[in-house]
């Protein structure tokens, strides 16, 4: 058709518009006249047989329809709490969720939990995705809270949720207490996580059980205790959702279990390190301890021990179960996880053993001298392969995808203010007696010494010089008494409350006889554990005790003192970031006032030069927690620094003197 | 996952489909338990319909592949059968001449409900659902059911993470 109607055009070009044929230039031959013809066209009938061929004919067709699913696991369903708490007239429920924007409100924050960068499959990440926002959950199984949580406790609560692998190192006083226990809720209910051990500090163990009766009152908490046999008891119980338990138990009860196992199996002691509680391999490389079979928990820890897995791979995949008797975990917190920070601690070795599925650790200073210390953290949360030794920037990676870390400044807009200053104290007479004549002894004895001297010697004619800034043993003069008691008399009659540290249960316990105006209670090492929650309780109930005494050791974690507006610091610990977990007893969440912080420090003495070191290090530990910094620098109060407290010269032989340093590559260590 | 199908009392379905900007579509749907918790996810792949089915199928195209083609698969395949499912999209309504479950349409305003009679239109907290209108007494059924949810309950909420886990899917593929 297209041909014809292509013919037909020209036809009529031609007649409209008289064109003419070309007349080639050919010979007469006769044949040439036709070229001179137009074209002559005729149309023909075709005669028609049937119907139209071109029949549509289609029927409705869709190819079946693909689909994937996925079916959530049922959570634990736990009982309601019955009976009616007294304080719930006080406490405030979560609030509703606004209604969205459009009616002059803006529209409440949603959190919502984001798959982890190592959930690749699309199952796992469909899982985080369809939760629901944490706001409606919470609010959804009707959890009474004293406090709603605030944005950035959402938001770690649902990072908690998501992470199998997780150090969450908030700065202390932010909350980490609370956002564990309600990710462990949800986790729970979610049927992410069915048993749950929760290691602690001993002194901590009734702050646990406080906190998990006021965030999560209808978990089921086993706090493990007692004797032997009931300890095991307690440690199988199958039905037992929350086990908590102090780090000491935990170790001693974990070794007995494997010793158990390595003679029920007939393998020999030393043959149940082989795999870590995350079922990771370990290779024992041939050395003639292992050979005599003479290695056990009890050895310092295993240089000898290397895995399998490749040092390239981030996470080592689980290769077989651990030992069958040990108890299983589905997660492992570890709060104050700096406890392991010495990856060949017996603490941290048995800490590894542990099957588990998940690990947790918590802690507000994942650094307190240097930054490997973090790679033992990692190794608990199997993030890296045991005994590996990640560089400072493989940490920063590693810190990136698997470290939350909040500091107040961040997030904490409207905590009341902190603020520190250092009183600055002249010596008594008599203390000033006491304290030159100490110090020119020591430096004598120390010069006499000679290259003998080490950071012990030291240590102990600075532990003798601080002890006579507190008080002069032999006069019981105390300038620093004197300043307490003129602040204290302030403090108490305005009604307030402070909490003093010092390093020493001596000088607290001196510092107590001198004060009784002002009512101080004691809490330190000394005191029984069962004594030591009814202390916390009066202090903070009693308008009459104005003071509590604390000891670094045993105050400086965990503990909410957030009624107290006042800390003095008695005497200065060796590490910046124990001070900080001191004074942060007081200055965190639920403080109403500005806390103030004072630092005793005398003048011309060793607690100036101190200080200063302090001082310094604070700036170094900022550089390293923060950004950038990826120089392999120590924090710790090295060798130098300690010696340089003093200007020690020994005597040579020719008359003249030498300085005095440390022994070139003796390993020494921090404070 | 066991292979029964059940049907949880007081669950409901959260339905949405996505159209792709290939002129594809795509379908999830959520079911939870009354306190917004996920029970069951079910997904499709994307589908095309062709220039033929596109031309023969007119203004009726939409409600087909919504309701017919996407959202009776869907619910087919679930094992775990909602009783009452949410949609906010109007060619979902359809989906109840294939199903045996209530559904209700979330409107956005009050006004997009005003024109129905009382029968086909319901308010539960701050949303405004509109029911099929050859089934009326869909509206009382859901009614009792969604007593039951808290009085803050966020209806549409839901709906957001279908479209999230949607559009995780294909991000995943185009990935793969």
């Amino acid at each position: 058709m297209s041909k014809l109607a292509d013919a037909l055009d020209w036809d009529v070009a031609i007649d409209a518009y008289g064109t003419h044929l070309s007349v080639p230039d050919v010979a007469a031959t006769g044949a040439n006249g036709a070229l001179k013809r137009a074209p002559r066209i005729d149309a023909q009938s075709v005669p028609l047989f049937g119907p139209p061929r071109f029949v549509p004919s289609w029927k409705p067709f869709w190819a079946k329809l693909k689909t994937a699913g996925l079916k959530f696991p049922e959570g634990i369903e736990l009982a309601p709490v019955t009976a009616p708490r007294e304080e719930q007239q006080a406490v405030r429920p979560i609030a509703p969720a606004k209604p969205p924007a459009g009616n002059g409100e803006p529209a409440r924050k949603s959190t919502r939990v984001r798959p982890p960068a190592d959930a690749l499959s699309l199952e796992d990440r469909l899982f985080y995705l369809l939760q629901p926002p944490l706001e409606s959950w919470l609010r959804g199984q009707e959890l009474i809270m004293p406090f709603e949580p605030f944005p950035y406790q959402y938001e770690g609560i649902a990072w908690l949720f998501a992470q199998k692998a997780a150090l969450l190192a908030d700065e202390m006083g932010l909350g980490k207490t609370m956002q564990t226990i309600t990710a462990l809720r949800l986790l729970l209910r979610a049927g992410q996580v069915r048993r749950v051990l929760l290691v602690c500090p001993k002194p901590l163990i009734p702050n646990w059980q406080r906190e998990f009766k006021m965030w999560a009152e209808e978990l089921p908490v086993t706090t493990v205790d007692g004797d032997g046999p009931r300890r095991r008891l307690l440690w199988q119980i199958p039905g037992a959702q929350v086990l908590l338990a102090n780090y000491e138990l935990v170790v001693r009860d974990f070794q007995e279990m494997l010793k158990e196992e390595s003679a029920l199996s007939g393998q020999g002691s030393g043959k149940d390190l082989n795999i870590d509680g995350l079922g990771r391999v370990l290779r024992r490389v041939k050395t003639p301890a292992s050979e005599t079979g003479r290695s056990t928990l009890n050895d310092q820890p295993p240089p000898f021990l290397e895995t399998q897995a490749s040092p390239q791979s981030p996470v080592a995949s689980p290769l077989s179960p651990a030992p069958s008797s040990l108890p299983r975990f589905d997660l492992v917190v570890l709060d104050e996880a700096q406890r392991i920070k010495n990856r060949d601690s017996l603490t941290s070795t048995v800490v590894r053993g542990i099957p588990r599925k998940r690990s947790l650790c918590l802690t507000g200073t994942p650094i307190e001298n240097r930054p490997e210390e973090m790679a033992s953290l990692f190794e608990f949360m199997g993030v890296i392969p045991p005994r590996s030794a990640p560089d400072i920037r493989q940490l920063t990676r590693l810190s990136q995808e698997y470290v939350l870390r909040r500091t107040k400044n961040l997030v904490m807009t409207d905590l009341p203010p902190r603020f520190d200053r250092d009183e600055i104290i002249e010596l008594s007479p008599a203390q000033k007696l006491a304290y030159e004549q100490a110090e020119k002894d020591g430096v004598i004895q120390l010069n006499d010494m000679g290259e003998s001297i080490t950071v012990q010697h030291i240590f102990e004619l600075v532990l003798r010089l601080k002890q006579i800034t507190n008080f002069d043993p032999l006069t019981g003069e105390s300038s620093k008494l004197d300043r307490l008691q003129a602040d204290m008399e302030e403090i108490a009659a305005c009604g307030g409350k402070a909490i003093l540290f010092s390093q020493w249960t001596k000088t607290i316990d001196w510092l107590a006889a001198r004060l009784t105006d002002v009512n101080p209670l004691i809490y330190h090492g000394g005191i029984p554990t069962a004594k030591r929650e009814p202390i916390l309780k009066r202090f903070k109930e009693d308008d009459k005790a104005h003071l509590l005494l604390m000891s670094y050791g045993t105050g400086a974690v965990g503990l909410n003192l957030q009624f107290a507006g006042y800390v003095f610091l008695y005497d200065r610990w060796w590490n910046p970031a124990v001070e900080d977990q001191a004074i942060n007893r007081a200055h965190r969440i639920g403080q109403k006032t500005q806390v103030i912080v004072s630092k005793f420090i005398c003048k011309d003495t060793i607690e100036e030069k101190i200080d200063k070191v302090l001082k310094e290090k604070r700036d170094l530990f900022a550089r390293v927690l923060g950004e950038g910094d990826s120089t392999n620098e120590s924090l710790s109060m090295n060798a130098s620094e300690i010696f340089g407290l003093f200007d020690l010269k020994a005597r040579t032989k020719k008359g003249g003197s030498k300085s005095i340093g440390p022994k070139p590559a003796t390993g020494q260590e921090a404070a | 996952m066991s292979g029964q199908k059940t049907t949880a009392g007081g669950c409901l379905g959260f339905l949405r489909v996505l159209e792709l900007d290939g002129g594809g579509f795509l379908g999830g749907v959520l079911v939870t338990n009354q306190i917004g918790r996920p029970l069951e996810f079910q997904c499709t792949t994307p589908v095309k319909p062709n220039r033929t089915q596109v031309i023969l199928y007119g203004p009726t195209l939409a409600p087909f592949v919504y309701s017919e083609l996407i959202g009776k698969t869907l619910f087919g395949r679930l094992d775990i059968k909602p009783q009452l499912i949410i949609v906010d999209q109007d060619a979902l309504l359809d989906l109840r001449l294939h199903v045996p479950a209530q559904v209700a349409r979330l409107a956005n305003t009050k006004d997009d409900v005003s024109e129905l009679p009382d029968e086909l239109k319901l308010q539960c907290g701050r949303h405004h659902l509109s029911f099929h209108s050859d089934f009326p007494q869909d509206r009382d059924d859901a009614a009792g059911l969604l007593a039951a949810l808290p009085g803050d309950a966020d209806l549409r909420e839901p709906l957001e993470r279908v479209t999230e886990a949607l559009k995780e899917t294909l991000r995943t593929n185009a990935v793969a």
